[in-house]
């Protein structure tokens, strides 16, 4: 599933029957037919070819959001997890505060501070997501810390930086990018929330958001425009899901489901 | 017990604090200037020079947040740029529609998830199981939004059981009721699937454990095994799914209001940010913030008058 939009959004120039920003007041709210798939909207542009160039827009941002709250979270939570005391409970505490926050609601706050570009969207939705990896990596440094390898380390006179990087971020990573997978799916509707109320990445450019918003107004008349879109978005996400299921599985069958599960 | 009730205080009053600072310092870890992007592209440097000085932008960062702790401990938040009041009270006066409708949701996820999720993991790896996982799996992969719309669209315009938008005439309760209805099942349905998801967890956990064994061992039927020793036994567990929602459906309810045309939190912070009312957005996310962490403190509470191992641990 993911690898069909992988396919489309990298070959959306030439897959897209048409450009997906080219109005056509001509053909504007036309409905289905050969010539249009997916019918058009208001501005008579082409929906299908908004929602290929739109898969593009989504993986961008879910890839980018993984990346960064990964990075970060793995950061936070293995430096807790590893170095305990203070610098445990100061870091955990955060997080567990951060966690506080309607996700949704600090990415809106974020991006409403400082403007709707695909840079802010996309650190945005990663700093509201990170604390969830990081309290994910660190109860998983912790089992790690206290096995011999790791305690063999120590003895060799290792440093903790070596000892962070080379055994224990290791050692802790699957269970985590279980949680970064999941988190791809919440990456794509938080965009398509933010764009849906005009504060993702702005319009003309062609996001799923965007287009559920322009079909908004013709619900009745047109539901197609923003039926369609939600179901690419309900696609994608599912695919993101079933490959954190799968992976869950496959990297960490010991990890018990519901710990993941009620972080994501 | 009353210890165990303070310390739970306490904490929610250091969590408080530390929220506010998270507001602070999060507002101004992304790079770009606020000044300049409330005066839009055609500012004059002198205007927004000017701004910065207005929202105290131009002074070093740690007495721009002593400053604001010390208003904040005072309950000022800034003031709206829209409407020029104190915009903690322009927020609180928006509050309680959100409340209800974020109330109602949760309330009706729990009546549908819970039982859902536990039909799954009492019927685990049946075509029962398999058909509530992939119902739910629907669930929390459809945008909230999306579900609205679609709700509106089958519910509101086809079969005409429920207005499309406001939250009905002030004074009338059964209308305020009729309006709350469907986005409340909307925002129901979407938290539900996460629910569900969560409690058929807990239960299979609980299910998996010595006690089940025994009492199944005892030659217990497995209605009696699951009413009387499964199912008590992953109340606490469920209801602690409840509190995790919450945040969840808060920042759903948001956009649920929007697509329902309700007033509440939902329009006030999209008016706000598209009037650029920064000090607006602020104070709605601290409020926000605050009212999970509020709800969570009570539900820990609960937790340990139902369960003394919680308090005492």
């Amino acid at each position: 599933m993911l690898a069909v939009l992988l396919i489309i959004a990298i070959g959306a120039p030439w897959i897209a029957p048409y450009s997906p920003i080219a109005t056509d007041l001509s053909h504007s709210l036309a409905p289905p037919s050969i010539a249009h798939l997916l019918g058009t909207d208001q501005y008579g542009r082409d929906v299908l070819s908004r929602l290929i160039w739109g898969t593009r827009i989504s993986l961008e941002v879910a890839f980018w959001v993984v990346l960064v709250s990964l990075t970060l979270g793995t950061a936070i939570g293995a430096m807790a997890g590893y170095f305990g005391g203070w610098i445990d409970r100061t870091l955990t505490s955060f997080n567990e505060m951060m966690l506080a926050f309607p996700g949704f609601l600090l990415a809106l706050a974020l991006v409403a501070a400082r403007g709707s570009t695909l840079d802010n969207v996309i650190l945005a939705i990663a700093i509201a997501y990170t604390p969830r990896v990081a309290i994910v990596m660190r109860s998983i440094v912790l089992t790690v810390r206290p096995r011999q390898y790791v305690e063999a380390a120590h003895a060799i006179g290792a440093s903790s930086l070596r000892i962070l990087l080379r055994h224990v971020i290791p050692n802790s990573l699957p269970p985590v990018i279980v949680v970064a997978t999941v988190s791809a799916a919440t990456a794509i509707l938080g965009e398509a929330g933010l764009s849906f109320l005009g504060l993702g990445v702005q319009p003309p450019a062609p996001t799923w958001g965007n287009v559920i918003s322009d079909g908004q107004n013709y619900i009745q008349s047109n539901p197609w425009i923003s039926l369609s879109a939600g179901i690419a978005i309900a696609i994608s996400v599912i695919g993101f899901n079933l490959l954190g299921d799968g992976l869950r599985d496959t990297l960490d069958p010991q990890l018990k489901k519901q710990t993941a599960a009620k972080l994501l | 017990m009353a210890r165990y009730i303070g310390g739970r205080l306490l904490m929610m009053a250091v969590t408080i604090v530390a929220i506010l600072t998270v507001v602070f310092f999060l507002m101004r870890a992304i790079p770009g200037d606020p000044a300049a992007y409330i005066l839009g592209n055609y500012a004059t440097s002198d205007a927004i020079t000017t701004l910065r000085h207005n929202l105290g932008l131009d002074r070093p960062l740690i007495v721009q947040y002593l400053l604001y702790m010390g208003a904040a401990l005072h309950g000022n938040l800034g003031t709206s740029i829209i409407s020029q009041q104190p915009a903690l009270s322009v927020v609180m006066s928006n509050l309680l529609p959100s409340i209800e409708l974020a109330v109602a949701g949760v309330a009706i996820a729990a009546a549908v998830g819970i039982p859902f999720g536990m039909l799954s993991a009492a019927r685990h790896g049946t075509i029962v199981d398999l058909s509530v996982m992939l119902g739910a799996l629907g669930g929390i992969s459809f945008p909230v939004f999306w579900i609205g719309l679609v709700a509106i669209l089958i519910f509101a315009h086809a079969l005409r059981w429920f207005p499309s938008v406001g939250a009905g005439s002030a004074g009338d309760p059964a209308s305020q009721l009729r309006h709350l209805a469907l986005p409340a099942l909307v925002l129901g349905l979407s938290v539900a699937a996460y629910i569900a998801r969560l409690s058929r967890s807990a239960m299979l956990e609980v299910l998996g454990q010595d006690f089940i064994r025994t009492a199944r061992s005892k030659g217990l039927s497995e209605r009696a095994v699951m009413w009387r020793h499964a199912l008590r036994n992953a109340l606490v567990p469920v209801l602690s799914v409840i509190g995790v929602t919450i945040a969840w459906a808060f920042g759903n309810a948001i956009l649920v209001e929007i697509v329902f045309s309700r007033p509440g939190l939902g329009s006030l912070i999209l008016k706000a940010v598209s009037a650029r009312d920064y000090p607006l957005v602020q104070a709605a996310v601290f409020v926000l913030a605050v009212a999970v962490v509020l709800i969570n403190t009570t539900i820990d509470v609960l937790y340990g008058i139902i369960d003394p191992r919680i308090r005492q641990a």
